[in-house]
């Protein structure tokens, strides 16, 4: 699915215009707003691919979802609950060339969301 | 041959600047031209370590030492120390403050985190400090195929 479909169809804020992709492509997702959850769980996968096509889907407006997104190239967060971020962590956003995207849906319902549109869920390999 | 050292401050409680010491050796080893998987494996472990002190310690400082074969990761801290080392190794377990996990952090996997990145772990500490030692070995899997 292309990024610029996910802002369209779910009314999403793009923090940063300046580095946006809209043709990006995104087939994996992971939620959660712990980021010791998502280094533990991302860190597993053997697949670059994976995670250049993937967007962290957190409630956490600090500059630590963009770091954890960063050492995890993961190139893509989205922001749920409508949370706005600050100017300083888009900022370290742009600075680390992570797209930052927000959403008013809920984590439970984007996720929902996005998973019905065929996204899939990154799961810890052992 | 190859050989790289860099030193990093870590303050306590600084979340604005938590993760610049991660990032900045994270586009180190890029440039040194390591694959997806072997960067990722470090940065991780040096961004949990980073954090440990930050949301643990009353601050300290990062090392990082790169040799012909090794990477060598050192996070030195001035207290208060880890009381009970198997404890904190346990995964979830966590004494980290309510800041920390408005941040993100004290899931009480970041120990167990690191150990499971890197392939040398040792740590050390008492009531003045904390001593963490990680090393990567650098093998023909750390670069993609030419």
């Amino acid at each position: 699915m292309k990024l610029e479909t996910i802002v369209q169809k779910y009314q999403c804020t793009v923090y940063t215009p300046d580095i946006f992709q809209p043709e990006k492509d995104i087939a994996f997702g992971f939620c959660s707003d712990l980021m010791s959850d998502a280094l533990m769980i991302m860190n597993t996968v053997r697949d670059e691919q994976v995670l250049r096509n993937a967007v962290l889907i957190t409630g956490l407006t600090t500059n630590q979802s963009i770091r954890t997104a960063e050492m995890l190239d993961i190139g893509v967060i989205i922001l749920v609950r409508g949370k706005i971020p600050a100017n300083q962590v888009i900022e370290v956003a742009n600075e680390s060339n992570i797209i930052l995207i927000g959403t008013d849906l809920t984590m439970f319902n984007f996720g929902g969301a996005l998973y019905a549109d065929g996204i899939k869920g990154i799961t810890a390999k052992k | 041959m190859m050989s790289i050292a860099k030193h990093f401050d870590i303050s306590p409680f600084d979340f604005d600047h938590a993760g610049m010491m991660s990032s900045d050796i994270k586009r180190t080893l890029k440039q040194l031209k390591f694959n997806f998987a072997f960067i990722k494996k470090i940065s991780v472990a040096c961004y949990e370590a980073e954090i440990n002190i930050v949301i643990h310690s009353v601050g300290g400082y990062g090392d990082l030492k790169l040799e012909d074969n090794h990477v060598y990761l050192q996070f030195i801290d001035r207290g208060p120390g880890i009381q009970d080392i198997n404890l904190a190794m346990t995964p979830g377990y966590t004494t980290a403050n309510e800041e920390s996990r408005l941040n993100g952090f004290g899931a009480g996997m970041g120990l167990t985190n690191i150990k499971n990145s890197c392939d040398e772990m040792s740590i050390v500490s008492d009531p003045n400090g904390t001593v963490l030692k990680l090393k990567f070995f650098i093998t023909e899997d750390s670069y993609d195929e030419h």
